[in-house]
C-alpha cells in the first residue's frame, strides 16, 4: 500500500499540473508570440496592439458593468430566497431546492437564446405582444443591452450565489439575533445590525464567484451582447479568433491575460473570505433548529415572488424554446399561430448533418469525458483527503486553479498547445480541456464523499476479518457511489452544454451541441435552434435520471 | 485469553516534532476479565489499543494474544487486523451505514464464508443477546445513539472472539444514557467469558466497570490494581489526583509503626494509615478524599485527627453540600450531607478517619 502511495501523487501531480499549468503557459508564450505558425518567436506587439486599441477601455468599462452587475443581481435574490428559506415558514421550500439544482437542466446558452426570443427589439414575442396591444412603433423594450445582459446572467448564477449563501444562514447562530431583540431592537433592525454584518464574509464569497463566473460567461455575452454590439472580455478574445478576416491568437492571448489575472485574483480573495466565513460560522452541535420567523400576511405575496422566479428560471425557457420549435416564424400564442404548427423545424434538424454530428460529439464527450474525468478525480479526491502530505496540500490547490479559469481563455491557451500536436481539431483536444476546466467539479462531490468516511469505518471492517480488498468492495466504494454518481452528473450535464471552450477549439468534424446553437443564433435560425435546444435538454436530462438510477441500484446491490 | 506487552514503543512524528505515544510499555491483562487503560487524552492508551487490535505498527516491543505473537517488531511479525480474531467497538461505533442491522452483525461471519443459515442463527441469538431483537432489517443509521451502541457490541460478539477491546464506547452517549449503557455493558460482559480491554478516560467508567483498572500517563503504564486499590491505596499522587477529588497535604513522616504512622504537616500532626516506605524524616503528600472529612459542630470534639477551621463556602449541589474550610491558611474541599446545619462562616471543627488518610510516596 505505501508503495502505491507513494508513486500515486507525483503522479496525479504531473496529470493534473499538466491540465491546469499547460494551457497558462502555452498563453503566456503564445501571448509574446507572432502568431500560430511562428510559436516562440518573441514579440511584445500582441500586448501593445491589445491594450492601446481604443475600444479596449470600452470594454473593459462594459466587462466591470456586466460582471458587478450580475454578481449584485445574484447575491440580492440568492440572500433573499435564503433567508426566505432557512429562517422563515414560506410554505412549499421544496421549491429553493429546485432552484438550486437548475445550473443542471436548462443551459445558459438556451436561457439566454429564451429571452432572446422573448424580448428581441424586432420580433421578440413580448415585443409583439405589446405593439399589438398599444399599436405602438418600434421596439418597448430590448434585451440588447447592458441591463438586459445583466438581468439573464444574474439570474443565471443566482443558483451559484444561493449554494454560497444558503450554507451560511443555516449555520448562523440565531442566539445572536435573539440577543440583539432581547436588547430592544426590532426584527429589520435586527436583520440590518446583526444578521447581515456577521453574514459579510458570505456574502461577499458570493459577489466574488459570481463575478468570477460573468467574467467567464460566455452565452450571454455572445446570444445576447454581440447583437446589440455590446462587448465584454469574453466575446472581445472571441471576435479577434473567430471573425474577421484575420484572425490573431497571439492578440487573444494577450488580451487573455488580463482576464486571466483577475479571474486568479478573484478566486484566490474567494478561498480568503470562505476561510474568513469559517471563523464566523457558529454551528452548536446540538442540532439545534432556528427559531423561525412568522411571516404572517406577507407569507403568501412573497411565496407568489419565488414561485415568479421558479417559473422563469426553469418553466418559462423550456415553454418559449418548445413554443418557437413549432411554430413557423416567431409570433404572438393565438389561434393563427396554433393553426400554422408544425414539426417541420425538427425534420430540419433531424435531416442537417452537422447537426446531428453535433449531437454525437456532445454524447460521446458527456458520457466518455464525464467517465474519464470521475476516475481522475476518484484519485485526485483519495489523495488530498486520504494520503495528506505537503505534495497533496500542493495537489488540492492545483486541482483547483482551474476553477478560475474562463473556458475562452484557457481554450486559447490550449489551443497553443494543441496546434503543435496530432490532437488538433480532433475530439481528444475537446476532451482534455473540458477535463482540464471542470475538473473542479468533479472533485468536490468526492473529496466530501472521501470525507464521509471516517477512518474507523475501514478500521472497524479490518477488525472483523476483511482485508484491505474486501473492505474497499464492501465498505468503501459503496459509500462512494453517491459522491460518484453526483460527480459525474455535474461533469456529464457541463460537458453536454460546454460552449465557452468549445467555441476556440471545436472545428469542422468536431462540432458540438452549444456551438451549433450559438451558429443557428447568429443565422437567426430560431426554430431549429429551438428543436435542437429542446433535444439538448432532454439528453442532459437523460443522463441525470440514468445515472442516478444506476447510483440507486449500485448501492441497494450489496450482499 | 491472556494479552502479554513487551517493551512496546511507538512515536509519530508531527510538524516536526516528535510525539512519544508508548514509552516502553509491558503489560499483562489477565484472561477473562474486564481490564481498564484509563489517563489523560494524549496519554497513549488508544495507541496501546490499536496496537493490540493491528491498527497502529508500534516502533519496537512485542505483543502476544494467547500463544500467538501477534506483532514483534525484533522477529519481524506484524500479524493483519483481520487475521488476529478479535472484536472491537470504537469510539463513533463505526456503523456502516449503507448496511441494515443484520448486515452489520453478519459481516464478521460473511468475512469467514460462514453458511447462511449459520450466519442467520448466529446473528440472532447475538441480536438477542444484546436485546436487539427484530431489528435486523432497520437500517443502521435510523437507531438511537445506544442502540447503535448496542448494533456495534454485537457485531463485535458475534464471531465469539477471545478478546474484545473497546475505546472510549461511552464518550458519545448524553449523561443520563451513559449511565445506563454502561450497566448495562457491565451486565453483558459479566455474563461472557471474554476478556475485555476497555480504554477510557472517565474515572467513573473505569472505578465501575473493571476488574483490573491501569492508570496512564504520557505513554507509560503509571499503576496497576483493583478500583479499590487504585481508589485507595495509590502510590502517587498523579493517580490519587485522577482517579477523584482529593486534598492533598504535605507533611514529613514523624514517627513510622502502629497503629499509625503520623505526618508532621502544614496543618498539624495527622495519623495516617501506615505505609511500607514511608520511612521517618521522608517528605510525603497525605490524601484526604472530600467525603472522609467529618464534621463536628462546635467545641465538644477532642483528641486525635481533630483540626479546627473556618467553613468559607458551601454549596448546595442536590445529594449534598460540597464546601471549602481553611485550617492554618490551608484550605481543604468537603462533602457532607445535604441535613447539614453547619453553614457558610462558621468555626467548626474536623475529624479525620486514619484509614482514609493516606500517605502519597511520590
Amino acid at each position: 500500500m505505501p508503495k502505491t502511495r507513494t508513486a500515486l501523487t507525483p503522479g496525479l501531480i504531473i496529470i493534473v499540473g499538466f491540465l491546469t499549468v499547460c494551457p497558462v503557459f502555452m498563453l503566456i508564450l503564445g501571448s509574446f508570440s507572432e502568431g500560430l505558425s511562428s510559436f516562440g518567436s518573441f514579440t511584445l506587439s500582441k500586448y501593445v496592439k491589445g491594450y492601446i486599441d481604443p475600444a479596449f477601455a470600452d470594454i473593459l468599462a462594459n466587462t466591470l458593468i456586466f460582471t458587478v452587475g450580475s454578481a449584485i443581481v445574484a447575491s440580492v435574490l440568492a440572500l433573499f430566497l435564503a433567508y426566505l428559506n432557512t429562517r422563515t415558514n414560506i410554505p412549499f421550500k421544496f421549491l429553493f431546492r429546485i432552484i438550486s439544482l437548475i445550473p443542471m437542466m436548462v443551459p445558459h446558452i438556451l436561457f439566454a437564446v429564451s429571452w432572446v426570443l422573448l424580448l428581441n427589439p424586432s420580433n421578440g414575442m413580448i415585443n409583439l405582444f405589446l405593439r399589438q396591444l398599444f399599436g405602438l412603433e418600434g421596439a418597448a423594450l430590448s434585451i440588447y443591452s447592458l441591463k438586459g445582459m445583466i438581468l439573464v446572467e444574474g439570474l443565471l448564477d443566482l443558483p451559484i450565489a444561493y449554494l454560497v449563501i444558503a450554507p451560511a444562514m443555516s449555520a448562523f447562530d440565531v442566539s445572536l439575533e435573539e440577543s440583539s431583540k432581547v436588547c430592544g431592537a426590532s426584527n429589520l433592525r435586527t436583520l440590518f445590525r446583526v444578521t447581515l454584518p456577521v453574514l459579510r464574509p458570505a456574502i461577499l464569497a458570493a459577489i466574488t464567484l459570481v463575478i468570477v463566473r460573468s467574467l467567464a460567461s460566455f452565452a450571454v455575452p455572445s446570444v445576447i451582447g454581440m447583437p446589440g454590439r455590446i462587448y465584454v472580455l469574453a466575446t472581445h478574445i472571441y471576435r479577434i479568433v473567430a471573425t474577421g478576416y484575420a484572425t490573431d491568437y497571439g492578440l487573444a492571448a494577450a488580451v487573455g491575460m488580463s482576464a486571466l489575472a483577475a479571474s486568479i485574483t478573484l478566486i484566490l480573495l474567494y478561498r480568503h473570505l470562505t476561510r474568513q466565513g469559517e471563523k464566523y460560522v457558529t454551528v452548536s452541535s446540538r442540532g439545534y433548529r432556528p427559531t423561525v420567523i412568522d411571516l404572517k400576511g406577507a407569507k403568501y405575496p412573497l411565496f407568489g415572488i419565488v414561485a415568479l422566479l421558479s417559473f422563469i428560471l426553469i418553466v418559462l425557457p423550456v415553454l418559449v424554446l418548445f413554443y418557437t420549435s413549432v411554430v413557423p416564424y416567431s409570433m404572438v400564442p393565438s389561434e393563427k399561430a396554433f393553426a400554422m404548427m408544425s414539426w417541420k423545424h425538427w425534420i430540419a434538424v433531424f435531416k442537417d448533418p452537422i447537426s446531428l454530428l453535433s449531437l454525437k460529439n456532445s454524447l460521446y464527450l458527456g458520457v466518455g469525458g464525464a467517465t474519464l474525468g470521475i476516475i481522475l478525480s476518484f484519485f485526485v479526491a483519495y489523495v488530498i483527503v486520504k494520503v495528506r502530505t505537503a505534495a497533496s496540500g500542493f495537489l488540492e490547490s492545483l486541482s483547483f486553479l482551474s476553477f478560475s479559469f474562463p473556458g475562452i481563455v484557457v481554450g486559447i491557451g490550449f489551443m497553443w498547445f494543441f496546434v503543435q500536436t496530432p490532437l488538433y481539431g480532433t475530439i481528444w483536444a475537446l476532451l482534455i480541456g473540458y477535463i482540464a476546466t471542470y475538473l473542479p467539479y468533479g472533485i468536490r462531490p468526492l473529496t466530501s464523499a472521501f470525507v464521509q468516511i471516517h477512518s474507523n469505518l475501514e478500521e472497524s471492517s479490518r477488525v472483523c476479518g476483511g482485508g484491505s480488498l474486501y473492505t474497499m468492495r464492501r465498505i468503501v466504494i459503496p459509500l462512494l457511489i453517491p459522491g460518484i454518481v453526483s460527480g459525474w452528473i455535474l461533469m456529464a450535464t457541463m460537458f453536454v452544454r460546454e460552449l465557452s471552450l468549445s467555441v476556440v477549439l471545436s472545428r469542422p468534424g468536431t462540432e458540438v451541441l452549444a456551438v451549433q446553437i450559438l451558429r443557428f443564433a447568429e443565422d437567426g435560425l430560431w426554430g431549429r435552434l429551438s428543436a435542437l435546444g429542446i433535444i439538448m435538454i432532454f439528453i442532459s436530462t437523460t443522463l441525470v435520471i440514468i445515472a442516478s438510477q444506476i447510483g440507486v441500484k449500485l448501492t441497494k446491490v450489496d450482499k | 485469553m491472556e494479552i502479554s506487552i513487551r517493551r512496546l514503543s511507538k512515536s509519530y512524528y508531527s510538524e516536526g516534532k516528535t510525539i512519544v505515544a508508548l514509552a516502553s510499555v509491558d503489560l499483562n491483562i489477565p484472561s477473562d476479565r474486564i481490564f481498564t487503560l484509563l489517563g489523560p487524552s494524549g496519554c497513549g492508551k488508544t495507541t496501546l489499543l490499536r496496537c493490540i487490535v493491528g491498527l497502529e505498527m508500534p516502533d519496537a516491543g512485542e505483543i502476544a494474544i494467547g500463544d500467538k505473537v501477534v506483532f514483534s517488531a525484533e522477529k519481524g511479525i506484524y500479524v493483519p487486523p483481520e487475521k488476529r480474531e478479535l472484536g472491537m467497538v470504537f469510539q463513533t461505533y463505526a456503523i456502516w451505514p449503507h448496511m441494515n442491522v443484520f448486515d452489520n452483525v453478519a459481516y464478521p461471519l460473511q468475512t469467514r464464508n460462514e453458511p447462511k443459515e449459520e450466519i442467520r442463527r448466529k446473528v440472532e441469538r447475538t441480536l438477542h443477546f444484546v436485546q436487539l431483537d427484530g431489528f435486523e432489517n432497520r437500517p443502521a443509521t435510523k437507531l438511537s445513539g445506544g442502540q447503535q451502541q448496542r448494533v456495534a457490541l454485537a457485531r463485535a460478539l458475534v464471531a465469539e472472539p477471545k478478546v474484545i477491546l473497546f475505546d472510549e464506547p461511552l464518550s458519545n452517549l448524553d449523561a443520563k444514557l451513559r449511565e445506563e449503557t454502561r450497566k448495562e455493558l457491565r451486565s453483558f460482559l459479566r455474563e461472557l467469558k471474554i476478556t475485555a480491554v476497555y480504554v477510557t478516560h472517565d474515572r467513573i467508567e473505569a472505578l465501575s466497570l473493571s476488574d483490573t483498572v491501569a492508570v496512564m500517563k504520557s505513554g507509560r503504564i503509571v499503576e496497576v490494581g483493583t478500583p479499590w486499590e487504585i481508589y485507595f491505596d495509590s502510590d502517587r499522587r498523579f493517580v490519587a489526583d485522577f482517579i477523584g477529588r482529593a486534598n492533598f497535604v504535605e507533611g514529613k513522616v514523624a514517627k513510622g509503626g502502629e497503629p499509625h504512622t503520623m505526618i508532621d504537616s502544614v496543618i498539624g500532626a495527622i495519623a495516617c494509615e501506615k505505609k511500607i516506605g514511608a520511612s521517618l524524616g521522608k517528605a510525603v503528600t497525605v490524601c484526604i478524599r472530600p467525603e472522609f472529612i467529618r464534621v463536628l459542630k462546635g467545641d465538644q470534639a477532642d483528641g486525635c485527627n481533630i483540626f479546627r477551621g473556618r467553613v468559607e463556602s458551601l454549596v448546595f449541589v442536590g445529594d449534598a453540600f460540597e464546601g471549602e474550610i481553611r485550617v492554618n491558611e490551608i484550605p481543604l474541599i468537603f462533602r457532607i450531607e445535604p441535613t447539614t446545619t453547619v453553614r457558610e462562616g462558621e468555626e467548626i471543627a474536623l475529624h479525620l478517619d486514619p484509614h482514609h488518610c493516606s500517605i502519597l510516596l511520590s
